[in-house]
């Protein structure tokens, strides 16, 4: 009953700091589980040798051995290319596919519609790749083109799964905005289009730039759908290293993936920023 | 007459999905007038106040400026701006930029842009927060804000959506007389929307109080204060005693067991009327001289006077008086002649009046949000 204050405050803080020490203790692993297998392809990317125990020095080697497989760099150029392509339209679509939906004033018809623009998100990739296939390849024999999958089939399949997370990042924006925003606008004398242009989408921008670089990342590392929906005319990187990972893996693939793994890195670093610009705009 | 309707509404209906806001609405509006609509959330204030915006059409009627129709112009061709319930600053401009917004839309040059900003600065208080954030400010300095912006482009007709709703009642006091005060030096007429009576009292010049999508009554605060048309009138402004009563003849009701004289007439013989009775205006007498006879069932102090439940015949009155009575009193009521109120019965009768479930609480109530 009569223990001194100091003594409790003590208590205190060795309790916090053994709770504190857990807790670094828990990161620590969850760190080591995520990262250990990127840590030791990097290291061994810049292994010296063809070997994933013996160790040879640094060395730019296998980056060099990469860059000089026409195979491989046309498949990063293909999925360069199909990703910028992918991101922007589903970006456009799904900007406007939010705003139509933000505008919907009957409850009931809104969430069916967002249950259905979320439903590509649920689906294993793997239905929605057959899906995908089926339906291009039916449509193909039917204006008697046949089989003609390729860049196209491609892009239209990249579009579709990622029009939902661009939807998913805009919409909570305009949500949050003041819905008489635009109607201010008209009031001083802004056309719809105007009001538009110079008030609504200064105020969601960083929501979009979220969006269109959620896409290009999802696009960027595609497999399962890019595997049905393509044919061998149009590769992209994913599908030319699965074909090459068929045979004796070289350290080159190693090279490879270190890059994508920074590229990849340094998007969701991009993305990070973007969203907490967003958030701190919002704080009234 | 004709000449000086700035504004006028003719027969406006609308339904917004399936329930009827307004029917058959006819109002003008003149130049240069201080106008209020009044009345509880979902009477159809705002909606009104959309229609002349131009972000509504009605379903049937007309709406004329000057005269001329313009059912077909888009809001942005109106001569008119609103001041929004929450404001609707623009996040992404700072102050300046907010005020500046409409002024740039008609291609002003870039020195007028800078004095009318000033001017509309200095006019609300605010000429060293131009470069600020709006997020950074007050409430009440987005509304002064939302204020200068409406203001700089000169329009002819100011609307307000319930402007003071979201501030502390200080700031509330405060921003009601500088409104008035802004509305005389700018010569402009304001158009407001509030369902608080004594805002709407405090800064008319007309007061139209709206109920069901239907127009009450039009007229002047004292009016509207003094002359109630009917029961919903007389209990939405102030407070009222509204007792059933008959009218003997002009200028002699009955009510509560009592003959009253009183300055009413135009009734027929023996018509069944409201009787309006203000708490503030019953004097507490003797019993043995009142003219009412009853029991004091609560009483509370407010500072410049007591208010009183008392009981009289089962009827409960609200008396505002400085005379202290203990609760269990037992008093007399006196009632002056042009106390006395008399209204035709109307849909309202009955429903209004009684403060027999009066209770502190009451005025903690409502403070309803129109949607």
């Amino acid at each position: 009953m009569t223990k001194p204050q100091g003594a409790e405050h003590r208590l205190a803080r060795t309790q916090r700091g053994k709770g504190a020490w857990v807790s670094a203790m828990y990161a620590l692993i969850i760190f080591l589980f995520l990262y250990a297998p990127m840590v030791v392809m990097v290291v061994i990317s810049f292994n010296g040798k063809n070997s994933i125990v013996e160790m040879d020095g640094f060395s730019f080697r296998w980056y060099k051995e990469f860059a000089e497989n026409r195979a491989l760099m046309t498949g990063l150029r293909n999925t360069l290319i199909l990703a910028l392509c992918a991101s922007g339209a589903a970006t456009l679509i799904g900007t406007a596919a939010a705003i139509a939906l933000d505008a919907w004033k009957k409850s009931l018809t809104r969430s069916a519609l967002m249950v259905v623009t979320d439903i590509p998100m649920m689906a294993p990739d793997i239905v929605t790749g057959i899906s995908m296939m089926l339906m291009f390849v039916l449509f193909g024999t039917i204006v008697g083109n046949g089989g003609s999958l390729g860049f196209g089939t491609l892009l239209i399949a990249h579009i579709t799964f990622c029009v939902p997370y661009v939807i998913l990042s805009v919409l909570p924006r305009l949500r949050q905005m003041d819905p008489h925003l635009a109607e201010a606008a008209m009031d001083l004398g802004c056309t719809p289009f105007a009001a538009f242009r110079r008030v609504v989408l200064p105020n969601i921008t960083s929501s979009i730039v979220t969006g269109a670089l959620m896409a290009f990342t999802l696009s960027l590392d595609d497999f399962v759908i890019s595997h049905f929906t393509t044919s061998g005319s149009f590769n992209t990187l994913p599908l030319e290293i699965y074909s090459i990972t068929r045979k004796p893996v070289r350290p080159s693939i190693f090279a490879l993936s270190t890059l994508i793994f920074v590229g990849i890195f340094l998007l969701l670093l991009l993305i990070n920023f973007a969203q907490s610009r967003a958030e701190r705009k919002t704080i009234r | 007459m004709k000449k000086n309707r700035l504004i006028d509404l003719q027969n406006i209906s609308v339904t917004l999905g399936d329930t009827p806001v307004l029917q058959g609405m006819n109002l003008y509006i003149r130049d240069k007038e201080f106008i209020t609509l009044l009345g509880p959330s979902g009477c159809g204030k705002t909606t009104t106040l959309r229609l002349i915006a131009g972000f509504l059409q009605p379903d049937s009627g007309e709406v004329f400026f000057d005269g001329k129709r313009v059912g077909d112009t888009p809001p942005h061709r109106r001569p008119v701006n609103t001041i929004f319930q929450r404001y609707a600053l623009f996040p992404h401009l700072n102050v300046a930029d907010n005020i500046a917004f409409g002024l740039r839309l008609q291609h002003k040059s870039r020195v007028d842009i800078t004095r009318t900003v000033d001017e509309m600065l200095s006019l609300v208080n605010l000429k060293s927060f131009a470069n600020r954030a709006v997020a950074s400010l007050s409430g009440g300095q987005q509304q002064r804000v939302a204020i200068a912006r409406a203001l700089a482009v000169k329009p002819k007709v100011l609307l307000l959506d319930e402007p003071l709703g979201a501030l502390d009642l200080k700031l509330r006091k405060d921003m009601q007389l500088e409104l008035k005060k802004i509305q005389r030096r700018m010569g402009i007429t304001f158009v407001y929307v509030t369902h608080d009576q004594e805002e709407a009292l405090s800064m008319s010049d007309t007061v139209v109080v709206m109920d069901g999508g239907e127009i009450q009554q039009i007229g002047t605060p004292i009016d509207i204060y003094n002359e109630p048309v009917n029961a919903f009138v007389a209990d939405f402004i102030g407070e009222s005693n509204i007792v059933d009563g008959i009218m003997l003849r002009d200028d002699l009701a009955r009510f509560s067991g009592h003959e009253f004289v009183c300055v009413d007439h135009g009734f027929a013989k023996d018509e069944a009327v409201d009787i309006v009775v203000r708490p503030e205006d019953v004097d507490v007498v003797a019993p043995d001289v009142g003219m009412l006879r009853g029991t004091v069932t609560t009483c509370t102090f407010k500072g410049v006077h007591y208010e009183m439940i008392v009981d009289i015949g089962g009827f409960l009155w609200m008396i505002q008086t400085t005379d202290y009575s203990p609760v269990g009193a037992f008093i007399g009521l006196h009632i002056e002649p042009d106390a006395i109120h008399v209204m035709k019965k109307s849909k309202y009768s009955g429903l209004f009046g009684d403060y027999s479930c009066f209770t502190e609480e009451y005025y903690e109530l409502s403070e309803p949000e129109e949607a």
